[in-house]
């Protein structure tokens, strides 16, 4: 009886710590205030899942960016990156017309520090 | 008007002529330790695709044509070339970080899933260069693959 009672809690302290592991979640940080309200302003108007700008669309769409494998997220903040230093987003047509859509450049910056960040984060499986 | 005519194609053989003293760089660089082919394992297969259908492009070293010696085709190639090391240069894939590495792996499943890799018109002169779709799969396969075995092993570190 004391042998199947210590054998129970033995078993029950495993299982808890294997929960315990496995429950963690990936990734609990949101998309910081300062973040999303520039986002919101300057990109998320093509690149969301309800966009009718296809290319957009495709190429990143912020509502699924959580739900992508961890590869794919990594080389999306990259590439966020990567267009926002060679100013090819917002694209130049489009700020002819919504020219309050444009990127300051210390929003740009906030977005470069983000998306570095994030990738980051990523890699060291934080 | 024959004279004109005449006068014409002279004109245009000696211009053609002179283009041939202003010859672009070549781009043929040996094998360096930075290649990826000497920093990860690729597997056979993927070699040989990488060889035929990329590397022209996307390396320090080109396996030149005949025709590709003669101007104004080779700027048209030397345009290329640049064009498409700047984008991805695989001689250079050792002094690349983790996340430009990851980047480009997953670029090139994406590239070539959509067909906008290898570009038209090389695939028009070069046949073999065509991916079908078994090889984008196979390719996409590896990128994969490498990208996740860079990731393991960065957060281990």
């Amino acid at each position: 009886m004391k042998k199947s009672l210590s054998i129970f809690v033995t078993l029950f302290f495993v299982l808890s710590l294997v929960a315990l592991g496995t429950n963690k979640p990936t990734k609990t940080q949101a998309m910081p205030d300062d973040v999303k309200e520039v986002i919101q302003n300057s990109c998320f108007g093509c690149h969301n899942t309800d966009s009718r700008n296809e290319d957009g669309k495709k190429e990143l769409d912020f509502n699924k960016l959580d739900s992508l494998s961890k590869i794919k997220m990594i080389s999306t903040y990259k590439e966020i990156g990567e267009v926002l230093e060679k100013n090819e987003m917002p694209p130049k047509k489009f700020l002819e017309r919504f020219p309050d859509k444009a990127l300051s450049d210390d929003h740009k910056q906030l977005l470069l520090d983000w998306s570095k960040k994030e990738a980051e984060a990523l890699v060291k499986g934080m | 008007m024959r004279r004109i005519l005449r006068f014409v194609i002279i004109i245009l053989l000696l211009a053609f002529i002179v283009i041939q003293f202003f010859q672009p760089e070549k781009n043929n660089e040996g094998v360096s330790s930075n290649h990826i082919f000497n920093q990860v394992e690729v597997p056979e297969n993927i070699q040989t695709l990488l060889s035929t259908s990329c590397l022209d492009c996307h390396s320090n070293h080109t396996g030149y044509w005949w025709y590709n010696h003669i101007a104004p085709v080779s700027w048209m190639v030397a345009d290329h070339i640049s064009e498409g090391k700047s984008e991805l240069n695989f001689s250079e894939w050792g002094s690349m970080d983790i996340f430009e590495k990851i980047t480009i792996l997953e670029k090139i499943c994406q590239e070539t899933e959509r067909k906008s890799m290898p570009l038209k018109s090389y695939r028009a002169i070069h046949t073999k260069a065509k991916l079908n779709d078994e090889q984008i799969a196979e390719l996409c396969d590896w990128t994969t693959k490498l990208a996740e075995e860079l990731l393991a092993n960065a957060a281990g570190d």
